[in-house]
């Protein structure tokens, strides 16, 4: 058998994608699926048309946007105070990990519901969810990374005159954020899942709540497109995530 | 001088006090020179990865209040002595390990020490390359009238570099045994010092000496 040339992976996979959507399209068109559960691409690209051709999509982008966003920047900020403030100060770490682990250990979206009740069925509980989900995640990506910070750059420091204030701001930072860009891409695809799952639970916009009404509504269409609309949001955020990644992280 | 004793014997906990990274258990440690006068030299060259070499060696300068941009000069001088000009913008990660070497002595020497201490700062180098730092190195000691003081395992390093050799015993509480003074007159060539007609009997008393500390078995516990 010839090698494949790696170069054009992307090429087949491109054709492969194509072959397998005409045969969903063309078994639709044959009455072989029931379009009430699968329907054809034909029709899932038109609802996709349809929402973004009156222009009703929007509001609805914006909201879950903002939540997803909101909650990943409060969610990382947070998650790094705790996680510094966790791992220099014994005493905070010994209150703090037990409560982390534990929300750690549960999906965390099942606190979708409390926060509706919580903060109503508008942003903030979106933004509460996406935040819970990022900052769990960045504290132990701080916390654990600072313990594990190489002592040889330490002591590099150290003897080369530096304080503690140095040391923050050459060792600690430096290597945290590394940590953090490293998590950059879990980040925000939890980001989004807060948002989406908020929404789905109580709203009155947003992407996940369209999603609850093409359920409700049994329009599977509609569904796939904004399945499909979700994966390239998030597919062109990481692609920017990816981007600030190897920039910051060049050194690597 | 150099340090030299079987592993296990202290040598570099001896360094670290000095130092002060490591609190001695027991002693004091007395310096002629004030602690910020004395730099450190380590095994692995622990350049921040995220610094560019020219930053890496003006850290220690700026720890020192010397403003960003006077620091980054001298930086760069102390690069160009070291034979890595037009080097300075590479991350640690694309320069070879000779070359990190060479930036972690400048990055030593740029603070202008009075007293160099050397943890088998050469150990990971391959033998040319190794050669060519340690005859650089010793050039520097030279003309920056440093005192030096070289923890090793490897005998002839030590002789070629040294005035006097200090063999410590083996631990649990190791001490110096003796003082080997190096009869090989300054200012000498570290590669030419190998066949100077005294370096063969003195590297053959050390391994002797050496070799008897690395088979001594260790003193009991009282």
């Amino acid at each position: 058998m010839r090698a494949l040339d790696p170069r054009y992976a992307w090429l087949r996979q491109i054709l492969g994608f194509a072959v397998a959507l005409v045969i969903w399209e063309g078994a639709g068109r044959l009455g072989l699926l029931n379009p009430l559960f699968a329907p054809s691409p034909s029709s899932i690209a038109a609802a996709l048309v349809d929402l973004f051709a009156d222009g009703r999509i929007w509001p609805h982008l914006e909201a879950t946007f903002t939540a997803a966003l909101g909650g990943l920047v409060i969610g990382i900020l947070i998650g790094i105070v705790l996680g510094v403030v966790a791992a220099l100060v014994p005493v905070v770490a010994e209150l703090l990990e037990p409560v982390m682990t534990l929300l750690n250990a549960i999906p965390r979206v099942i606190l979708a519901p409390l926060f509706v009740i919580w903060l109503g069925i508008g942003l903030a509980s979106k933004i509460a969810l996406s935040f819970i989900l990022v900052a769990v995640l960045i504290f132990f990506t701080v916390f654990s990374g600072i313990r594990q910070v190489d002592r040889r750059l330490v002591e590099r420091i150290v003897t080369l005159g530096g304080g503690r204030r140095a040391l923050v701001r050459h060792v600690y930072l430096p290597s945290v954020s590394a940590w953090i860009l490293s998590n950059l891409k879990v980040a925000v695809g939890f980001a989004f899942t807060g948002a989406c799952v908020g929404e789905f639970v109580a709203a009155t916009r947003g992407l996940g709540y369209l999603l609850s009404f093409a359920q409700s509504t049994y329009n599977a269409a509609l569904m796939f497109a904004l399945i499909f609309l979700i994966l390239i949001v998030v597919l062109a955020i990481f692609a920017a995530a990816g981007q600030l990644e190897k920039y910051l992280l060049r050194w690597r | 001088m150099s340090l030299v004793g079987p592993s296990g014997s202290g040598k570099s906990s001896l360094l670290r006090a000095v130092i002060g990274l490591q609190q001695p258990i027991t002693g004091t440690v007395d310096t002629e020179v004030a602690p910020s006068q004395i730099g450190l030299l380590f095994q692995d060259d622990a350049l921040l990865p995220w610094k560019t070499a020219r930053k890496n060696v003006a850290l220690g300068l700026t720890f020192r209040g010397v403003k960003r941009q006077a620091a980054l000069a001298r930086a760069d001088e102390w690069l160009d002595r070291l034979g890595l000009a037009g080097l300075g913008d590479r991350f640690p990660r694309h320069l070879s390990g000779g070359q990190r070497k060479r930036v972690a002595i400048a990055q030593v020497l740029v603070l202008q020490p009075k007293l160099l201490l050397m943890d088998e700062p050469f150990a990971s180098l391959d033998a040319i390359v190794r050669a060519r730092i340690i005859q650089d190195v010793a050039g520097l000691v030279e003309c920056e009238h440093l005192s030096a003081l070289l923890v090793t395992h490897d005998l002839e390093e030590a002789i070629s570099l040294s005035d006097h050799i200090y063999l410590l015993s083996r631990g649990p509480r190791a001490h110096l045994t003796r003082d080997y003074p190096v009869p090989i007159p300054r200012p000498r060539d570290p590669v030419g010092a190998r066949t100077h007609p005294s370096f063969a009997p003195l590297y053959e008393t050390l391994w002797r000496d050496l070799s008897l500390e690395v088979d001594r078995l260790p003193e009991a516990a009282e």
